[in-house]
């Protein structure tokens, strides 16, 4: 009896261990990042149980066309091109489940256009960032970089 | 096939005719919203958890959530604190977000007008799928507020919102 006892216990113990450490392994991702083309800085956050990016950095925050900052003038809505592009959500809705983030999206400013995405975690300080219309084998990965505050 | 299609498309209108719905008003209250300081210049978040107790809602006007045909946010508006004014602010954007719903944008308002201790945002358009998030236990008012300078203190804010439901009847 009190050898089920202890068995139970250790069972038990495991499995909070695991959630912990899957949970941590999740936190991985929230900082903030680079993409390749060095054009904007993205913060990752937790929101719930979920991960999401919003841009706070860029490069050119000015419209060379309307020496205004910067907004979302290709979205599709048009009620929604005066959503300033800092700050802007570009990705959303990441579980973290098998070493990966996944049923995200990534939103491009620049084509206006919504894809789905998938990450994972190269090294502590690069990301794999994988966007994909339908199949993942027909998609794009860019490579993020993690930027560290001085 | 011609006098089959002539038959049908009166069949389809008098159906149409006969699906009545009603448009319901659900107004959210109060909802409390932080931003926990230190707070910087550019994008900072608040965040206000809300329980929306639509089934509830929706019994007492004697209808249930299988009558819910869609669901639109029709008005966002927050109320800042007494001590300060819009004029700190220079953007805000507006999200829901839940467990087991997409993140959506709903609202925005760019400029931010300054010297204002109400503001009412202008709401999307297209939402989609809105009764998700309703239907929920919980879910989360996301606001993204660029600010013009570093604030050191949180910034707590009061959100009202209201949703035009559509009901099957």
């Amino acid at each position: 009896m009190y050898m089920k006892s202890l068995w139970l216990l250790c069972g038990l113990m495991a499995t909070m261990l695991t959630t912990a450490s899957a949970q941590d392994n999740g936190d991985q991702l929230i900082g903030l990042w680079e993409p390749s083309n060095g054009k904007a800085r993205v913060k990752v956050e937790k929101i719930g149980s979920k991960y999401y990016g919003k841009i706070v950095w860029l490069r050119e925050p000015i419209d060379p066309q309307t020496k205004q900052p910067k907004v979302d003038k290709n979205n599709p809505d048009e009620s929604m091109r005066s959503v300033p592009l800092k700050g802007y959500r570009m990705l959303k809705d990441f579980v973290f489940k098998s070493g990966e983030w996944t049923d995200g999206s990534i939103y491009d400013p620049e084509s206006g256009s919504t894809y789905s995405c998938v990450i994972k975690v190269k090294d502590e300080n690069t990301l794999d960032i994988r966007g994909y219309v339908g199949v993942k084998a027909l998609g794009r990965t860019d490579v993020w970089k993690r930027v560290k505050l001085k | 096939m011609k006098a089959l299609l002539l038959f049908l498309f009166p069949c389809a209108l008098i159906l149409a005719a006969c699906s009545s719905s009603e448009v319901l008003s659900f107004t959210t209250g109060e909802v409390p919203l932080l931003a926990s300081g230190p707070l910087m210049e550019g994008s900072n978040t608040a965040q206000g958890e809300y329980q929306p107790a639509l089934e509830q809602w929706l019994r007492s006007k004697g209808a249930s959530m299988a009558d819910v045909r869609e669901a639109k946010l029709v008005k966002a508006s927050f109320m800042l604190p007494d001590s300060m004014n819009s004029s700190l602010m220079s953007e805000i954007t507006l999200h829901l977000a839940a467990e087991k719903a997409d993140m959506q944008k709903v609202g925005v308002l760019n400029p931010v007008p300054e010297g204002q201790t109400g503001l009412v945002l202008q709401t999307a358009q297209e939402q989609k799928n809105i009764a998700d998030f309703l239907r929920q236990p919980s879910m989360t008012f996301v606001a993204d507020i660029n600010l013009k300078k570093d604030t050191l203190p949180d910034l707590h804010l009061k959100g009202m919102f209201e949703f035009q439901i559509t009901l099957n009847r």
